[in-house]
């Protein structure tokens, strides 16, 4: 077992540290105010190679890996946990792509979405529920050369700023009625719908996709008919639940140099805060939910690298890491008294941002339905 | 195709390719000097567990280095003098873009003052043989003394130029070259080779992407001991250097200052009412 | 041949078109005071073309000799014609103490120099001091001013220093009681590495730093460009000016301009008041000979709190705003 980075993971982290230092803060205002994702960092973020970090070179990326991206996506993070909701996102349809994708429809689509010239989405989740998969709705109709798509997706991240977008859709009966589309943004009768108004991860542009009669190619059905199934479930297994545990850290990271910041500056009686038990303690309780999250994330990156099977894993990181930068964003602001929710401060908005990572990329309960099956496996029951 | 078209000039004879040296200092970084602490026994400062980052103005000499390659072709090689364990550093420089790094280490160049420093870079430049240019930042983050450009190229008998914030190269005049002075600046014509240290305003670094990781994998970092240089003058490392550190301490403070307690608004009035008393207000 | 020199201390006094950094004549008053106890004598260095006028008015700082290096070759700054026009005199007369300002001119001369020479040099330095057997002792900040190191030059001669501007005081000329020698230099067209071809000055920009009574100065702890405005209007509120250290310019919210320390202007107020500064000796240095001195950091181990005479810690957001508004008030009542 080895617990340490190599020297390129180091380097990696200390570019994209930079990188996020320098260029990210700028747009933060923005970012909370009008809710919208800042679509000028993409070509950056694309030059620099974090939006092809999973993409195989031949298709315009690095294929660096899931280790890799979890280090990019934490160090985002770091700055500001909107920017790696959206990017993580992007991820996920450069994921099905190039999992999925036959060679025309990743020579066409992978390069301009690894340069930041076009943005990804997936969409499975519908107004019923994103959970539920094999509950969706929407359907696609096979006429002549072309699939017909009718419905809506819902709580769909870069929806209205994403060019391409993976869409799961009904061609038959039950699980195996499923397939997945490679939908453009400009196809006739495809439209982004009402926007959300989130109270975290703001800078994360959240809204519906809505499919009146879309006419889409047949050439762009991704995987085969009836794959659409395995396909939402391992983008959100492989990439989606990872990298939402990845935005979890960065989270976590903000909360707890905040939290460690205004502890030592913050005097009271003529001392610094940070000489009090009570707050001592909440923030070792912080460290250690970012340390326990970090192994746990950094473990399904490398599992995914290795191959391995890691859906359970998957599902306990996520789990775990929303649900601990929930809690230190709590405490983080317990340390800042009534500061901590003041605008002016960052905690609030952490907290904000954690509380919106909780149910994106699947809930808590599915995850621990996972946990759950894994649990009573090791039984063999 | 018009790059193949014109006089080629390969044909003529082996095309001498510009050649500039980047000298670079792997120095902690200073996002952790609070962690450094002092040894009050050996009166050296402990700089352990701090990661070493390429001096600041070092990435600008880099940057420039690149630029100028961008614009007239050529090779840009790293020269360090460093401890072994150094070599991340360099990669992050060839992951920037230079071709290749040379890393000078070896026991006896510990505690090199600048004189010994200027002196152990100038015999592995020698090693490699011509150049065009040499760049450095103007000085490093740590020491600051700024001294080891001007003595580099001293050392190899070229001029030099100090505080640069401008670079115009020629190939067949000489290269103009802006110099900051006090209220202004000044601009000088001077031929390769030479050796000009730059500062801040010159340029922005570029980032390293990943792609930039993944090429430096495959570039070299050669590393020489005092035995593949020639060192004929005695001035390297602790012993050889002139100058010596006779004391390392951390500051004397003048005494606590009288502190104004209470909370914002009644720091605010007493700091406002003892100015006032004294008349600034 | 030129007259014996017998000044074992040497300061070069910078010129640029005649004129004279003050730094030199600071550095000679300084040097003056270390070589007392050793009953040397201190000698100028200057360095130009027709310096007659100079070499008389740097001789009224009471040097012993003011040596002259006159060529209309060393009309303009070059390192490598400077090093040219002082090194036999160096070689042949074994000065103990060579010091230059750490100006652009003299951070750039001094290595070439010493390394020419093959002797030690320390760079920047705050305070000189010599011991009885007449080792030079320069106290040099490292590390952001973090520590300080005293160094030494304990094997070869001279010793070498550029000291910063600002440190010590500008002396008062008096009454000239020494001698001028003039330098042999000899110099070549090929002793000039490179040749000046423009100089510009740039507008001196004016911030009234220099001469302010009341000096406010914000650091990196002010936060952002909008919270700058907090040190721009308690500087008004005391009619004072405004400075900054170093990152506040960096990241622009303050003016090249307005820098204070080693890398930018010396103040000397009455009152300075510091926000949001953490207390690097690289500032300190220029703010060092105020009268009082106030900070406030919402870090309580800030250095500067070790620095100043008056301290608070808090949050500046909380602090400043009532204190200019308090500020304006007083300011606002009749004087008792």
């Amino acid at each position: 077992m080895e617990f340490k980075f190599s020297d390129r993971e180091e380097l990696l982290r200390k570019t994209v540290r930079d990188y996020a230092e320098k260029e990210i803060p700028p747009y933060m205002e923005a970012m909370e105010e009008t809710g919208e994702f800042p679509v000028e960092l993409l070509k950056g973020m694309g030059q620099m190679g974090i939006l092809g970090v999973i993409t195989a070179p031949e298709y315009g990326g690095t294929g660096m890996g899931a280790l890799a991206r979890v280090i990019v996506l934490e160090e985002l993070g770091r700055v500001c946990p909107a920017i790696p909701m959206a990017i993580q996102v992007h991820h996920m349809c450069t994921y099905a792509l190039g999992t999925w994708g036959n060679e025309e429809q990743k020579k066409k689509y992978l390069p301009p979405l690894c340069k930041g010239e076009t943005m990804g989405v997936v969409a499975v989740t519908e107004p019923s529920g994103g959970s539920d998969v094999a509950g969706i709705q929407t359907t696609a109709k096979l006429e002549g050369d072309k699939y017909i798509l009718n419905g809506r997706k819902c709580f769909i991240t870069n929806s209205h700023h994403a060019d391409t977008w993976i869409v799961i859709a009904r061609t038959g009966e039950g699980g195996k009625g499923l397939s997945a589309f490679i939908v453009e943004k400009g196809f006739p009768g495809a439209k982004a719908g009402r926007k959300e108004n989130k109270v975290g991860l703001r800078g994360a542009n959240t809204g519906e996709l809505a499919f009146t009669n879309c006419e889409v190619p047949k050439a762009n059905l991704l995987g085969n008919e009836g794959d659409g199934m395995t396909t939402a479930i391992q983008d959100i297994v492989q990439c989606g639940r990872p990298g939402m545990a990845a935005v979890a850290l960065g989270v976590l990271n903000g909360v707890l140099e905040q939290a460690a910041k205004f502890a030592n500056e913050r005097t009271l009686y003529g001392k610094s805060i940070s000489k009090l038990q009570a707050i001592q303690w909440y923030i070792a309780d912080i460290y250690a939910d970012l340390e326990i999250s970090r192994l746990l994330t950094y473990r399904v990156g490398w599992m995914i690298d290795q191959k391995i099977n890691c859906a359970a894993e998957s599902a306990l990181a996520k789990q775990f890491a929303c649900e601990a930068a929930a809690r230190s964003a709590r405490k983080a602001i317990e340390i800042h008294g009534s500061y901590g929710i003041m605008k002016e401060y960052a905690v609030q908005r952490l907290l904000r941002d954690a509380l919106v990572t909780i149910p994106a990329g699947g809930t808590a309960e599915i995850a621990k339905l996972v946990m759950f099956r894994q649990a009573l496996s090791m039984f063999g029951l | 195709m018009l790059d193949f078209e014109g006089p080629c000039r390969t044909l003529e004879s082996p095309v001498k390719i510009m050649r500039i040296i980047v000298c670079l200092k792997p120095v902690p970084d200073p996002k952790h000097w609070n962690r450094l602490q002092l040894d009050p026994k050996t009166r050296t400062l402990v700089r352990k567990g701090i990661p070493s980052t390429i001096n600041p103005l070092d990435r600008h000499a880099l940057e420039a280095a690149l630029t100028l390659r961008e614009q007239e072709g050529g090779e840009v090689l790293i020269v360090s003098m460093a401890p072994e364990d150094s070599q991340p550093v360099l990669k992050e420089a060839l992951a920037m873009g230079a071709d290749r790094a040379v890393l000078l280490s070896d026991r006896m160049f510990a505690g090199s003052d600048t004189l010994g420093t200027a002196y152990v870079l100038s015999a592995g430049i020698e090693r490699l043989g011509e150049f065009d240019l040499i760049l450095c930042g103007d000085e490093t983050i740590d020491g600051g003394t700024a001294q080891v450009s001007a003595q580099l190229a001293e050392f190899l008998g070229v001029p030099n130029v100090m505080h640069v914030s401008g670079l115009e190269a020629f190939p067949e005049k000489p290269w103009l070259v802006r110099s900051q002075i006090e209220h202004g600046y000044m601009v000088v014509e001077i031929e390769p080779p030479m050796v000009l240290s730059v500062v801040k305003s010159i340029n922005t670094p570029r980032y390293v992407t990943l792609m930039n990781i993944l090429e430096a994998e495959q570039k070299q970092i050669e590393v020489w001991s005092a035995n593949d240089v020639t060192l004929s003058e005695p001035w390297a490392g602790l012993t050889g250097s002139p100058t010596q550190m006779a004391d390392l301490f951390v500051p004397e403070r003048k005494g606590m200052a009288e502190m104004i307690t209470g909370d914002a608004k009644e720091q605010a009035a007493k700091l406002a009412d003892r100015l006032h008393r004294l008349g600034f207000c | 041949m030129t007259d014996r020199i017998e000044s074992k201390i040497w300061v070069f006094v910078e010129q640029r078109r005649h004129l004279v950094a003050e730094v030199g004549l600071e550095l000679l008053r300084k040097a003056q005071t270390l070589a007392k106890p050793l009953q040397w004598k201190v000698a100028a260095v200057l360095i130009g073309r027709e310096l007659g006028a100079l070499a008389d008015m740097v001789l009224s700082f009471g040097v012993d000799e003011v040596l002259v290096a006159d060529d209309p070759l060393l009309e303009h700054y070059c390192n490598q014609a400077y090093v040219r026009a002082v090194e036999g005199a160096i070689r042949q007369y074994e000065p103990q103490v060579l010091l230059l300002g750490a100006t652009a001119m003299g951070t750039d001369f001094a290595p070439r120099l010493a390394a020419r020479l093959r002797t030690g040099l320390s760079a920047h330095c705050i305070d000189l001091d010599v011991t009885p057997d007449g080792q030079l002792l320069s106290l040099v900040p490292g590390w952001g001013g973090n520590v300080m190191a005293r160094i030494s030059c304990p094997k070869t001669r001279p010793q070498v220093a550029t000291v910063l501007p600002g440190v010590f005081p500008v002396p008062e000329p008096g009454r000239a009681r020494g001698k001028i020698v003039r330098l042999n230099a000899q110099l070549q067209q090929e002793d000039l590495g490179y040749r000046i071809v423009e100089t510009k000055r740039e507008e001196a920009p004016k911030s009234g730093l220099e001469t302010a009574e009341i000096v406010v100065a914000g650091g990196w702890g002010i936060g952002s460009k909008a919270d700058w405005t907090r040190v721009e209007e308690l500087a008004a509120a005391l009619n004072g000016a405004v400075g900054a250290t170093r990152p506040p310019v960096d990241e622009g919210w303050a003016e090249e301009k307005q820098m204070i320390g080693q890398s930018g202007r010396t103040v000397r107020p009455r009152l300075y008041i510091g926000l949001g500064i953490s207390g690097h000796m690289h500032h300190l240095v220029g703010v060092k000979s105020s009268e009082l001195s106030v900070a406030i950091n919402s870090d309580p181990k800030a250095a500067i709190f070790g620095h100043c005479d008056v301290g608070l810690v808090g949050d500046l957001k909380e602090i400043v705003p009532p204190l200019i508004e308090a500020i304006r008030q007083y300011s606002q009542q009749e004087p008792e």
